[in-house]
């Protein structure tokens, strides 16, 4: 299979040649003077100059620009630990429904409906995460870690332990390290064992007095299940600290393990992995948390309660207060909230299954080697060659190719999450991507990608003279 | 395609594929390939019932009936502005809704040059040279304007000022941000709604790392000496952080012209009201390009000797600078900056410094209508207004509220004898209807 | 791979290199950490006048994909910085003990030299 993205090329000899589809300012702009507002000239500016196009004009635009844009229904999209699967469709129209979108200062009496919603949404979350109460406050993911390190530093301040530290494998998502600094924690990076999982030795020698918690992705990163995980929270908790679990993963063990039966105290959820709302190309996502019955005292306020068949609002005793300026990205949790409805018990088991049954498929029809298993829902193979030309080839293959060259335990890592909503065919085509690419040559792979809107862009050239609006662009 | 009961509906496989593959893999079935220990097997059931697409829209539209119908008069850092259709129509294109962040550049050229025009639009309006793809909501960029303050070589201090008249919002997430450090947050007062100058220049020293002011305020009000405050900023070696939103920037001064070295707010243009779902507008300063948070889109040359746009300078981000990371920000609200810069580009310059100039006389006439009223004073601040205002009642504001409220009207109350009101183009047609229910419940 | 290690100065285990230039100190990073760093896209150092450290941070070194801190090999007070890195950090890439070196430095203790890795050293720890 071959793929030719779309693209929108000038003539040669043009002095735009060298755009694809033009700037918006390159079309046509227009400077407004303000000087006849309704308010004193010295409270306003004195012109605006912005791109003036008419709504056809804006029509071609954008959809020119969307078909120099992959995505995942233009074919198979495996980004390890990213999960990019289908969207359903009708959750993008519950989202647009008449009365889904109200001023989040709505009153709660006159927002019952709504209430509810949330209501059923915290309970939906806390029943898969094994999850006394849940947070729908946190706008994403990493958003989520916060509040979760939040609410866990919150919990030991209230019992007088003076924590600092917060341990993190060395193999796990660059915002747990992130996240726990923006805290205020020292984190202490954990090494991992020669099979790819937690040091349970190396855990024993970090743990101590100043350990606030660890936070842990299950399955790893390598798609491995930490099988000493109840070892690991015994660790943990016999020092006096809290398990964090990062939901990164959570799709891989849908209905088949929950975090709250691990021994996680406090986890964050990523609806767009888990529960298939889109990405959005970098969001809005949404990372609600949920606790344990000892930390749902200092989850975000406010919290939705029920009391007597009425939803209020509720200050939880000890909040940590807010990590959002309204109540959270909302449609996108409404979007979560028909996806759950809509796979129920079998379908939520059956997504981790296929999630799982699709990547081992793959790993079996490709020429890599994958130095660690068993995986899950995800695996991480070794290119044998420079990962991220491996990756651009198989762009011209018409694919998306893995994560490349993360997490570093595997060199040249390939990290591939085909998640389940692949077919058997297009995982086949997806292992031709992979296999051609390594059977291609050196040369093919330096100048990959030949097929796309774009050539290779050189980053270094783009880093060292930064460019970033079309202002910048005559200079 | 299987409708309920039976696995994921978006799970493809049949069941002699998923037997081919398991053949393949050399299992015996799907359970074999989880290499979890028995005494963590979660063998109990969510009750979650399985339900089709159809029953969910119906279940959803009736709980959403359950909300009252009510016209919103709300404001307060979230505004429902009228978003054309094609907007919608254009960003649920699935190549920019079910895409990712652009890791792989020579596939997501469209996305890139959709955020690099929105990154220019926010230039411009700001006068600020840099501007990130999105931030959560103006609440987080506020959070985020502090770190940067204090990590900034050039910005000595720890004490972060910030305006006795702020959204609850905006003051708690920004404690939130401030948690990690030994900063400060300390209330300047407001004199008749805006900044207190004179009380902020005697508080304002040099162990100030940033000052924080709105224009327009949480009331509404516009700010009269902005460049004051950041010639005093600039004085004392502070970060002058301005809060506004994306209609108002095209109408009040320049923030570049008064001295704001970050710019932080809610965009208030792609999206109309939404629950909260925003997206966080952030611009600053080319001197602290470094230690921008969040991604940023910038423009190189591809293999043809092309323009192309890149995601770059991500070494200040979480995944390659991990704790030592400007933000521990990933995924941000980049679908809502795609929508605002289809907004901005389909009202263009004339058409959104139209809709700001009717954000200041609906304003002030519904202020005017509603001064005539006996038992309330509006607006209750002496000064201009942006979209929103306060007005002061003889009668219990949250008596009032509540009155309203059963007259088909939502407002806040933001004190014992305090309504807020704001108006814009989606509720500007109910004016009368509002004044005549206010009359009935002053 | 080989790389160039120059034996007319000294190292520092975390790939820094120092040479005597008579009572002041030429400072860079060398070829190996170049390489390891790649495309070398912005460094930052302190400026003239600044007082630093034998291993103490002297700097950052970014490519596109990694960030790395700069430790300072000698003791002493920078007397000049090498300013055309700020607009060609490929320098560093190109030419790292020569046009690519980053400070000088009017040792505090010329002895200080002496404590640095040997040529020799160094190479053993990169092989």
């Amino acid at each position: 299979m071959r793929y030719d993205q779309a693209t929108w090329t000038r003539e040669d000899g043009d002095e735009n040649a060298d755009t694809y589809e033009p700037l918006l300012a390159e079309k046509r702009s227009t400077e407004v003077a303000v000087d006849e507002s309704p308010l004193p000239d010295d409270l306003t500016r004195e012109s605006v100059a912005l791109p003036d196009p008419s709504e056809p004009e804006l029509a071609r635009h954008y959809t020119r620009l969307s078909q120099m844009n992959y995505g995942v229904e233009s074919g198979p999209f495996p980004l390890g630990s990213c999960t990019m699967k289908y969207n359903p469709k009708f959750t993008e129209d519950v989202a647009a429904l008449p009365g889904a979108g109200t001023h989040p200062a709505r009153s709660a009496a006159s927002t019952q409906g709504t209430l509810e919603l949330r209501h059923h949404l915290q309970t939906y979350l806390a029943r898969i995460g094994g999850m006394h109460s849940v947070t729908l406050q946190p706008p994403a993911g990493a958003a989520g870690e916060f509040t979760g390190i939040l609410v866990a530093k919150a919990y030991h301040e209230e019992h007088g332990n003076d924590r600092n530290e917060i341990i993190v494998p060395e193999s796990a998502h660059g915002t747990n390290f992130a996240s726990a600094a923006l805290a205020g924690y020292e984190v202490v990076s954990l090494p991992s064992a020669e099979d790819g999982r937690v040091d349970v030795d190396a855990l024993e020698a970090a743990v101590s007095d100043d350990t606030a918690a660890l936070m842990l992705t299950n399955p790893n990163t390598l798609g491995l299940f930490e099988r000493d995980i109840e070892e690991i929270a015994e660790i943990v908790h016999g020092a006096g600290g809290l398990l964090y679990y990062d939901g990164a993963n959570l799709n891989a063990l849908l209905g088949r393990v929950r975090p709250g039966d691990m021994g996680f105290d406090v986890m964050h959820y990523n609806v767009h992995k888990t529960f298939a709302t889109p990405h959005g190309g970098g969001g809005p996502g949404a990372g609600p948390v949920g606790v344990v019955e000892e930390l749902a005292p200092y989850l975000p306020s406010p919290q939705i309660e029920e009391r007597d068949g009425e939803y209020e609002r509720v200050e939880p005793e000890h909040t940590i207060g807010k990590v959002h300026g309204f109540a959270g990205n909302w449609l996108v949790l409404l979007k979560t909230y028909a996806y759950i409805a809509r796979l129920g018990d079998s379908g939520l088991t059956d997504t981790s299954a296929k999630a799982v049954l699709n990547a081992n498929y793959l790993a079996s029809q490709i020429d890599y080697e994958i130095p660690f298993s068993p995986f899950h829902h995800e695996f991480v193979a070794s290119a044998d060659r420079d990962a991220a030309d491996v990756a651009k080839r198989m762009l011209d293959y018409g694919v998306h190719p893995p994560t490349t060259k993360w997490p570093e335990i595997v060199d040249e890592a390939l990290m591939t999450e085909p998640t389940e909503a692949e077919t058997q065919a297009a995982l086949d085509q997806l292992a031709r991507a992979f296999n051609n690419a390594a059977d291609d040559s050196d040369e093919a792979l330096e100048t990959a990608p030949e097929r796309t809107a774009a050539g290779r862009i050189d980053q270094a050239d783009a880093a060292r003279n930064p460019r970033l609006s079309w202002q910048a662009l005559d200079n | 395609m299987s409708d309920t009961g039976r696995g994921s509906p978006f799970a493809p496989h049949t069941d002699a594929e998923t037997t081919a593959m398991l053949d393949a893999i050399g299992v015996e079935n799907q359970e074999a390939l989880f290499d979890i220990p028995e005494d963590v097997r979660f063998d109990g059931e969510f009750g979650i019932a399985p339900r089709s697409e159809r029953e969910i829209r119906r279940e959803i539209q009736l709980h959403l009936d359950r909300d009252d119908d009510l016209t919103a008069f709300l404001g307060r850092g979230h505004y429902d502005h009228y978003v054309p259709s094609m907007v919608d129509h254009l960003a649920d294109r699935s190549e920019f809704l079910s895409s990712y962040t652009q890791y792989q550049p020579e596939v997501a050229q469209g996305f890139l040059q959709a955020l690099f025009e929105y990154q220019s639009m926010l230039v411009e309006l700001t006068g600020l040279e840099i501007a990130n793809c999105s931030m959560y909501d103006g609440a987080s960029a506020l959070g985020e304007a502090a770190t940067l303050a204090l990590r900034a070589r050039s910005v000595d201090g720890t004490r972060v000022l910030i305006p006795e008249l702020l959204a609850d919002g905006r003051r708690a997430v920004l404690e939130n941000y401030l948690a990690g450090t030994d900063a400060t947050i300390e209330r300047y007062p407001m004199a008749d709604g805006n900044a207190d100058r004179e009380a902020l220049a005697d508080t304002l020293a040099d162990d100030c790392a940033m000052v924080y002011a709105e224009n327009p305020t949480v009331r509404g009000t516009i700010e009269e000496g902005l460049s004051e405050i950041g010639e005093l900023a600039d004085e004392h070696g502070a970060l002058f952080c301005l809060g506004t939103d994306g209609v108002a920037l095209s109408l009040l001064e320049k923030p570049a012209n008064v001295g704001a070295d970050v710019v932080v707010g809610d965009a208030a243009l792609g999206l109309g009201a939404s629950g909260g779902l925003g997206l966080g507008l952030f611009t600053t300063h080319e001197d602290f390009l470094r230690q921008v948070p969040g991604r940023l889109v910038g423009v190189g040359e591809d293999s043809d000797e092309n323009r192309a746009y890149t995601l770059t300078l991500q070494t200040r981000e979480q995944h390659i600078r991990r704790e030592r990371a400007t933000s521990n920000i990933c995924t941000n609200q980049a679908w809502v900056a795609l929508r605002a810069a289809m907004h901005a580009a389909w009202l263009g310059a004339d058409g959104l410094v139209g809709l700001a100039e009717d954000c200041v006389t609906n304003a002030r006439d519904l202020a005017d209508r509603l001064d005539d009223i006996d038992g309330v004073e509006a607006p209750a601040h002496d000064r201009h207004h942006f979209r929103e205002f306060t007005v002061r009642t003889d009668r219990s504001a949250a008596d009032m509220r509540e009155e309203l409220e059963d007259e088909g009207f939502a407002v806040h109350a933001i004190d014992d004898h305090l309504l807020q009101f704001c108006v814009t183009e989606t509720n500007a047609g109910q004016i009368d209807e509002l004044a005549a229910a206010v009359e009935v419940v002053a | 791979m080989s790389f160039d290690v120059p034996d007319d100065r000294g190292y520092m285990e975390s790939h820094e290199w120092a040479s005597d230039e008579g009572g002041t100190a030429r400072v860079g990073i060398s070829d190996f950490a170049q390489d390891e760093l790649g495309d070398i896209v912005f460094v930052e150092f302190p400026d003239e006048g600044a007082e630093i450290a034998h291993d103490e941070q002297l700097g950052v070194v970014e490519s596109i994909k990694a960030v790395s801190d700069l430790y300072s090999p000698v003791s002493g007070t920078v007397t000049a910085t090498n300013d055309e890195l700020l607009d060609a950090p490929e320098l560093l890439n190109d030419d790292p003990y020569g046009e690519g070196w980053l400070v000088e430095v009017d040792l505090a203790d010329e002895s200080g030299l002496d404590e640095l890795l040997s040529a020799d050293e160094y190479r053993d720890q990169i092989e």
